[in-house]
């Protein structure tokens, strides 16, 4: 069966993730990127920072049991593509992409700052899966950086752009900056999310 | 290409739905951004060598409780093009319709002979193969009398493929009323397993899935 105007095959329906998405696939080493994998010599490169807040639902509530998974370039601004593979960029010790369920609502997520891709800001993509909602996508931003006012996803949302911009809340004892974004759902002050099925 | 993002549908009779869907149109991605929504999973060799089993909690131990299944099928990108070396997260509650997973409050009854946890990895042809006990379906919505149709919990990721879905089960007379599965609408034939015989493997039922990974996942595979 396919679907007679564009020739492809209809896709299998996205579903909710529901409330139980298993603690038991947790994975350490796509929780923090920052290190290559637990007790293996190997780091990222770049600038340590720790991307924190909470996820919120329409009533201000901690969204208990949402998992989240973020992607972003490295430190040179370079993502880890088959398109890039071979390219003098690459960080051998950096793959981009992190994975976590957060039972509380509230995250923490260890990695670098990730480079200026061409004609961009820095930014992490943030996918939210939870109950009652398929896959939603928004992209966070980094208070202070240059190009934050070029980007074209910044000045796609308009008035909005504040609420892709994490605010950076200091640095830790060992080093890490830390930046604060909040995720809201729903409601008042909701963050924007992008289309990535029909743009 | 529309001109326009989504709205995205609340699910009838389901509350986290209502408290969690974004109420505002999807923004749509401007073209020169489009590649950086795009992840790419870096492969995982995460599966155990016995997760592909989810009747039994380890090869030493007794079946659990109910009917067992095996669930079969490919995954294929929306052109066709098989995804192998994919990891399948597979998740489902026991005969009694309870998850082991410490959030679950439920109170049905447990099962100490059932995880339903599993991961497998699709071959090069990205076919797929595990066992399961058939799921029993829960009451999801004691006040209003809702349950949860029967169904199997999936995740799919490796490359630019990202799915999480669920396949359910023809005839259970819970699908009309669930909210997602309204959602999809017609649609929803498609997350349907298809009975078939189970030959002669140590099963009582069997399934044919196939999965389709589509729209942006194909950026990097095409
Ligand atoms: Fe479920």
């Amino acid at each position: 069966m396919t679907d007679a105007a564009s020739n492809l095959l209809p896709a299998t329906n996205e579903d909710t993730c529901g409330p139980y998405f298993p603690i038991y696939f947790a994975d350490p080493a796509l929780e923090d990127l920052t290190r290559f994998d637990p007790g293996v010599v190997g780091a990222a490169a770049g600038t340590a920072i720790i991307l924190r807040g909470r996820v919120l639902d329409r009533h201000g509530e901690l969204a208990n049991g949402a998992v989240l998974e973020f992607w972003q370039a490295n430190a040179n601004g370079i993502y880890r593509t088959p398109a890039t593979e071979g390219h003098e960029g690459i960080d051998p010790w950096f793959h981009g992409y992190g994975r976590m369920r957060i039972a509380s609502g509230a995250y923490e997520f260890r990695t670098i700052l990730p480079g200026a891709a061409p004609g961009r800001a820095p930014n992490v993509t943030i996918t939210i899966f939870s109950d009652g909602i398929n896959r939603i996508v928004t992209q966070v931003f980094f208070d202070g950086q240059a190009g934050n006012d070029s980007d074209p996803v910044l000045q796609a949302v308009g008035d909005d752009a504040p609420k892709l911009i994490a605010r950076h809340d200091g640095r830790t004892a060992s080093g890490a900056e830390v930046y604060v974004f909040d995720i809201v759902m729903a409601g008042p002050g909701e963050t924007p999310f992008f289309d990535d099925l029909e743009s | 290409m529309a001109n326009q993002g989504r709205i995205l549908g609340i699910g009838p009779t389901d509350n986290t739905s209502d408290q969690r869907t974004p109420r505002q149109r999807l923004r749509l991605i401007p073209e020169v951004a489009r590649e950086s929504f795009v992840p790419v999973v870096p492969a995982r060799y995460a599966a155990n060598p016995h997760e592909w089993d989810m009747t039994r909690t380890a090869p030493d131990r007794p079946r659990a409780a109910g009917v067992p299944i095996e669930v079969t099928g490919r995954v294929r990108t929306a052109s066709g093009r098989a995804v192998a070396g994919a990891l399948l997260e597979v998740w489902s509650a026991n005969h009694f319709g309870r998850y082991r997973h410490i959030e679950d409050h439920s109170g049905l009854q447990l099962d100490e002979n059932h995880l339903g946890l599993g991961r497998v990895l699709t071959d090069d042809a990205g076919r797929y193969r595990f066992w399961a006990i058939s799921p029993g379906a829960y009451l999801a919505r004691p006040d209003i009398g809702r349950w949860r149709p029967k169904h199997i919990h999936m995740s799919i990721s490796g490359g630019s493929s990202r799915l999480i879905t669920q396949m359910y089960f023809p005839g259970e007379p819970n699908n009309e009323t669930d909210p997602m599965a309204i959602l999809m609408g017609d649609a929803f034939e498609r997350n349907l397993g298809i009975p078939r015989d189970a030959g002669d493997v140590d099963v009582e039922e069997a399934y044919d899935f196939d999965i389709v990974v589509g729209g942006r996942n194909a950026t990097f595979f095409e």
